[in-house]
Formats: C-alpha cells, sequence, structure tokens
C-alpha cells in the first residue's frame, strides 16, 4: 500500500515552534479563543481515557475469572464500575475528545475567526469536567447507575448525585455540539457550501446534529429518574436491588445511538486520507451523502426500553443492518482516494495509521452490530453488545487520536512525536481490535453482558483473557498519547510550518500555531471542497 | 510541499446569525428532552390502561384551567412576534411593550399552572400518575422560567440599545425558544388535559 513518512526534512524549518503566549489561571479559565477552549477539551478527555482504560483492566481480569478473582470486593461495586467504565468511554472520553478537536479546528477549517459562542463552549468545558468529575467520585463513594443488592439510603444519595454527574456532562456536551454545529452553519467564508465544506467539519455537523436529537431523550431518562430516587411510585431504585436504573439509560451505549459516536471518525478518515494521497477526495459528494446517512442510521432515542415494541424491533433490525454500507461507503471511498493518489512509499505516518485502523475498527463495529440484530445468532443481551460498544467508541477515540497527530500544528504549535505516535497508535488499535473482538465472539458462547459470575465454557475463558490483553494495550496507549502530548507541550522538535502535510482545506492557510483570530484577513471566496488545491492548481495554469 | 502561509484574496463580509442558529438548535434539544418526558408519560399512561387501571380520578384533572393557559401562551405567540417585528423595524417602545406584555402572560401561565397543581392535590411520592404529573409540570415550569429568563435579558438588550433595528437577531432567537415552550404546552394540553 502507498503510505506517506511524517514531514520530510526539507519541508520543516530547523528552529524552534513557536511558544503559546504564557498565560495565567484567569486566562486559562476566561478565554474566548476556540483553540484554548478545545485544548482543555482534548486534554480533559485524554485524562479521563487514561482513567477509564485502567478500569478498563479492572474488568477485564475480574472477568478472566469472575467467581474467583474479586478485584471489586462484590458484585455490587463491579456493577457499579462496569457501568462507570462504559458511561465514561464512552460520554466523557470519545465525545469530549472529538468535540474539543472540533472547536480546535472546525472554525478554521471553514474560514472563520472564532467558534459561534465561545464563552458557551468554555463554560461547557468546564461544566463537562465538573459533571465527569461529580459521575467518578459519586461512583467511588457508591454510587452508580442502580444497584444490584438493594438501594440503601446512602447509596440512594450517591446514585442521585451520578445521574446528576451524567446529565451534566451530557448538557456540557449537548452545549458544545450546539457551539459546532452553529459554527458550521452560520459562519462560513464566502462561497463555501454545504457540500463544500470540509468533511471532517460536516461530520461533526451530522454528529452534533444527531446528539442534539438524540442524547436529550436520555436526560429526561436520568430526571424521571433521579425524582423517582427521591420517593417516587416508579421503583428504578427498587429496595430488592436491579439493573432497571442503568438498563434506561443503556440504549445510549447500544446499537444504533453508540454509532451517533463514531460519525465523526469518518470525517477525520476523509479529511485524512486525501491529504496523504495528495490529491482531491474522489466523489467527495458522495462521501457527504454517505457520513449524512450513516448520521440519520445512528439515531436511537427511539430504541430505549420505553418505546419498544414490534415495529422498533424491526427498526432495530434494519438499522443494524443498513449501517455497514454508509461505512464500506466511505471507508471504500477514501481507499480508492488513497490508491489513485501519488502517496510517497515509506513507514506510514501516525495520522494515517490512525485514520486507517479507525476504519478497520469501525467495520468491525457495524459488522459486529449486524450480527447482533440477526436473530438466530442470539447475540443480544451477551457481551457482544460490550465488544460493538467498545469497538464503537475505541474507532472514534482512534480517528480522535490521528486527528491529534494530524493537526498537531494547528492545536499546540508543533508537532506530536512522530516515532512514538506510530507506537500509540499501533498499539491502540491492537488493543481497541483484541479487546472488542473476543467480546463478540464470545457473545456467540452465551457469555452474558454483565458477567458476576463464572462461565464454565473455555471458549469464552479464553475470550475474556484475550479481551482483558486489549484492555492493558488500551491502558498503555492511552499513557503513551499522555507522554506524547507532554512531550509536544515541551516543545521538543521541528517547527512545523504553515502547511506540513500539504494540506487541502483553510486551516493549513493559516500560521502554526495560528493566532488570535485564526487569519490574518478573511479567507479566499471558496469555490470547492479543497480552497488549497484550487490556489495549486490556478498557480500551475499561469 | 509549502511551509509557508498560503496568500488567498481576500472574502467578502458575511453576516452570521449564530444567536437564531444557535437558538433553533437549543430549542430543538429542550423540545426532544420535553418530548422524552411526554413519551415515558404516554407509555406509562398506556402501561396503566392496559392493566385496566384509572389513571386520573374523574374529576381531579380539570380541562378548564389548562385552557386558559392554552389561550394565555397563544397569546403570548402574537406578543413576542410583535416584540421581534417592532425591534426589527426600529420601534424600540412597541418591542419592549410587548416583550413586557409576554412577560406579564409568562407569569399569568405560571400562575395558572401553579393554581392546578394545588388543585389536583397530587403529591410527588403518591401514585405513579401523579408522579408523572409532577415530572412533566416541573419540566415545564423549567423550560418556562428559562424562556422568561432569556426574553428579560432580551428586554434589558434591547433597553439599553444593543438590539434594533440593524441586529435584532437576539429578540428573534427568544422569540423562537418561547414558541417552542409554547408548542411544548400545546403538545401537553393535548396529551395530559384532553385526552387524560
Amino acid at each position: 500500500m502507498t503510505m506517506t513518512e511524517s514531514p520530510p526534512a526539507t519541508e520543516t524549518q530547523s528552529v524552534a515552534p513557536v511558544p503559546s503566549p504564557a498565560v495565567g489561571l484567569y486566562d486559562w479559565i476566561s478565554t474566548s479563543d476556540h483553540k484554548r477552549i478545545g485544548r482543555t477539551w482534548i486534554r480533559a478527555s485524554l485524562l479521563m481515557l487514561l482513567g477509564t482504560a485502567v478500569v478498563g483492566i479492572l474488568i477485564g481480569f475480574e472477568q478472566v475469572d469472575a467467581s474467583s478473582v474479586d478485584v471489586f470486593g462484590g458484585d455490587n461495586s463491579y456493577f457499579q464500575l462496569w457501568g462507570l467504565y462504559r458511561f465514561a468511554l464512552v460520554l466523557m472520553v470519545a465525545a469530549p475528545l472529538l468535540i474539543g478537536l472540533a472547536m480546535v479546528v472546525v472554525p478554521m477549517q471553514i474560514g472563520a475567526t472564532n467558534i459561534a459562542f465561545p464563552r458557551a463552549a468554555l463554560a461547557a468545558g468546564w461544566g463537562y469536567l465538573l459533571g465527569a468529575g461529580i459521575t467518578v467520585v459519586s461512583v467511588l463513594a457508591g454510587g452508580g447507575w442502580g444497584a444490584l443488592d438493594g438501594v440503601s439510603q446512602d447509596e440512594a444519595d450517591a446514585i442521585a448525585l451520578t445521574l446528576l454527574g451524567t446529565g451534566m456532562v451530557i448538557v456540557s456536551l449537548l452545549l458544545g455540539a450546539i457551539c459546532v454545529a452553529t459554527t458550521v452553519i452560520s459562519l462560513r467564508t464566502s462561497g463555501m457550501n454545504l457540500l463544500r465544506v470540509p468533511l471532517f467539519a460536516w461530520s461533526m455537523l451530522v454528529a452534533c446534529t444527531v446528539w442534539l436529537l438524540t442524547l436529550p431523550v436520555a436526560i429526561a431518562n436520568l430526571a424521571i429518574m433521579y425524582v423517582d430516587l427521591r420517593g417516587g411510585p416508579l421503583t428504578f431504585g427498587n429496595p430488592e436491588g436491579s439493573d432497571a436504573m442503568y438498563a434506561q439509560v443503556a440504549w445510549v451505549l447500544d446499537q444504533p445511538q453508540i454509532y451517533a459516536i463514531a460519525i465523526p471518525a469518518l470525517g477525520i478518515i476523509a479529511s485524512i486520507v486525501p491529504v496523504i494521497a495528495g490529491t482531491r477526495q474522489i466523489a467527495h459528494w458522495v462521501m457527504v451523502a454517505f457520513i449524512g446517512v450513516f448520521g440519520l442510521l445512528s439515531v436511537g432515542g427511539w430504541s430505549q426500553p420505553y418505546f419498544a415494541n414490534t415495529s422498533d424491533e424491526i427498526l432495530y433490525i434494519a438499522f443494524g443492518l443498513a449501517i455497514v454500507l454508509p461505512v464500506f461507503a466511505v471507508i471504500g471511498g477514501a481507499a480508492a482516494t488513497l490508491a489513485a493518489g501519488d502517496a510517497p512509499v515509506g513507514l506510514p505516518a501516525a495520522h494515517l495509521l490512525g485514520a486507517l485502523g479507525a476504519g478497520v475498527i469501525l467495520l468491525a463495529a457495524v459488522v459486529s452490530g449486524a450480527m447482533k440484530v440477526i436473530e438466530p445468532f442470539d447475540l443480544i443481551g451477551t457481551s457482544a453488545h460490550t465488544g460493538l460498544m467498545n469497538l464503537t467508541a475505541l474507532a472514534a477515540i482512534t480517528a480522535g487520536l490521528a486527528g491529534l497527530w494530524f493537526w498537531a500544528p494547528k492545536i499546540g504549535g508543533g508537532f506530536m512525536p512522530s516515532g512514538l505516535g506510530r507506537l500509540v497508535i499501533l498499539d491502540f488499535i491492537a488493543g481497541a481490535l483484541l479487546l472488542g473482538i473476543p467480546q463478540v465472539v464470545a457473545g456467540f458462547f452465551d457469555s452474558p453482558d454483565l458477567m458476576v459470575t463464572d462461565i464454565d465454557d473455555s471458549v469464552v475463558d479464553a475470550m475474556s483473557l484475550v479481551s482483558a490483553i486489549g484492555a492493558v494495550l488500551v491502558a498503555v496507549g492511552a499513557l503513551g498519547v499522555i507522554l506524547a502530548l507532554i512531550a509536544s507541550m515541551r516543545g521538543s522538535g521541528d517547527a512545523p510550518g504553515d502547511n506540513p502535510w500539504n494540506g487541502h482545506t483553510l486551516e493549513w492557510a493559516t500560521t502554526s500555531p495560528p493566532p488570535v483570530g485564526n487569519f490574518d484577513e478573511p479567507p479566499a471566496k471558496v469555490v470547492s471542497e479543497a480552497p488549497l488545491l484550487d490556489i495549486a492548481d490556478e498557480e500551475v495554469d499561469a | 510541499m509549502a511551509a509557508t502561509t498560503t496568500p488567498l484574496p481576500v472574502a467578502p463580509a458575511r453576516r452570521p446569525r449564530t444567536a437564531l442558529v444557535g437558538a433553533m438548535l437549543a430549542s430543538g434539544a429542550a423540545f426532544m428532552t420535553y418530548i422524552g418526558l411526554l413519551a415515558i408519560y404516554l407509555v406509562e399512561r398506556s402501561n396503566a390502561s392496559l392493566a385496566g387501571a384509572e389513571w386520573f380520578p374523574e374529576g381531579v384533572v380539570e380541562l378548564g384551567p389548562s385552557g386558559w393557559i392554552f389561550w394565555t401562551m397563544i397569546m403570548s405567540i402574537f406578543t413576542v412576534q410583535w416584540a421581534e417585528w417592532s425591534i426589527k423595524t426600529g420601534d424600540r417602545t412597541n418591542g419592549l411593550w410587548a416583550l413586557g406584555l409576554t412577560g406579564l402572560f409568562a407569569a399569568a401561565v405560571f400562575n395558572q399552572l401553579w393554581f392546578i397543581i394545588n388543585d389536583t392535590g397530587f403529591t410527588l411520592v403518591g401514585s405513579t400518575p401523579e408522579f408523572m404529573f409532577f415530572v412533566l409540570n416541573g419540566a415545564f415550569i423549567v423550560f418556562l422560567i428559562a424562556a422568561v429568563s432569556f426574553l428579560a435579558l432580551t428586554m434589558l438588550r434591547a433597553l439599553f440599545g444593543q438590539y434594533g433595528a440593524r441586529q435584532a437577531d437576539g429578540v428573534g432567537a427568544a422569540a423562537m425558544f418561547w414558541n417552542t415552550v409554547c408548542v411544548m404546552y400545546f403538545i401537553t394540553w393535548y396529551v395530559v388535559y384532553v385526552t387524560k
């Protein structure tokens, strides 16, 4: 396969990157610069990734031998941290990472000077941090999304706090989504219609719209449970104990809704590959259409337990099968572009590895999801659900990491370490596949979604062990990302120049790091989806 | 590969409508939250009906007061649009009067809701219908307060000249959110009070 290396030495400048101006605490908490706001989201989500990955390891090893290994000191604690891992991975890592990336990159991609409602974006960032903190602390204090052995009064208070924290995180994500979507809708530069919007910005618009239409339903679920916990009659927190509370919001982590978290992954893949290939994306409008179709098929508010009936089951099966098509189409389009281009042969750059890896993981996820909805396989309620969730969320995170490496010159002003990046991303891809696929396979052997007792099946045991190894790799990858980020922040290495990858879209027309306001003067009237290629073509023609 | 900034010709300036777009998205999210609650209400009521149980006792939830709220909200739609149109056309005095009148209608709606809740005698820890009635009305009051706060902020900004004929997007945004809250009530009125 044709691949590319990180930027050749001839294109870098052997001077230190321009450091970001020193900022005080007040600037940090009150900035209205979208790049700083986005960086806050990204750093917080990467720290959450590390914590979540550690919990993932503990859960993985508990499941290797559920009857004799007791990492958590009881089924209830296990259930609480099992829930925390899931909600954290999807709502506190994947979504904030992608929103943070979008907050930095999208305004520049569409030629805007800032994000829409920057103070709201900043408030959303702090709200997310506070909500995530409340959720984690409340779970450690015995809260969570219900209790298997009954809800005591103390637990009811902690559970209420968990619901509040989760609600805060979702509201913050929605506020961030409003800022990003409004930016794409109303702040595009002249000539940039929606068909000419860069694919990452387009995918974020689709994702934010789907999140805004569906996640509020989860807020409704949380609100009902929160009030009911205070003596209401619906008994989600019934004293006999059950996972009824978790079940009310589990639809957020199940298909089709879980796919909504991975919509931006398609946009990142389709943004990186044409740049590496050094050519325009083949059939750009088809990619736009299929990212939109993927978004439509990931709308899953209707699949929550309250609305379950026969017609919903038909929808569930239809959505589960149909969603494979847009993923194949987008990845196929990217592959065709890569093949048609003139990407240099060599060791692939970290961001290309990440983009290709995210595509592979997402394909594994949607194929697993398609198998899950085929009734004879009988995978519903099995560990295939966990596998699907892990694969989808980790595809989104891998794409986010690819974006982090790709847009690093615009995010922080310098490159992310390329050698460490390759290792980290390869490790992350391997970890994601080893974590998720064995869980799907174990589902065929009736391994339950929540394994509190050991399953006497050698295949399930083997799959659990492989899955636990995958969880370790993901955690190592998360640690590697943090180290790479620290190395990047310390400013070591060459200055990237303004357009080190020969990018096609407007974010590459400004300096690295971009100034406050992004552009010294308003960008050109855009006449295609690749304005910088247009300029290069004009220069060649001239 | 280029290592320097690509020179680009200057694009003409555009007037973004961020306030309107943001309000549209926020209104959509608020509406979906409320619709989620309403859907849960309908499912619980349907379950009770299938079990042969009575939802509300006869004569407890009256249509009359809720109808007054309905008509008050209809009037408020006219006043909030009046406010938007007045400020857009530079008639700040009429705009402020219209906003004030909308606020008055909001206070009337709040008062009528309070009366209904007290009149039913429902408690939060009572039966499922009582609980759902409380949750739905409570959520509506939260959105009503949010809409009134938005209108009040808009009124203050209009008062100090921030909104006028050249820039009235903020008023349009507040009006859009207010209208969304009105639609929430119209659906509630039909689902909770008319069809019971």
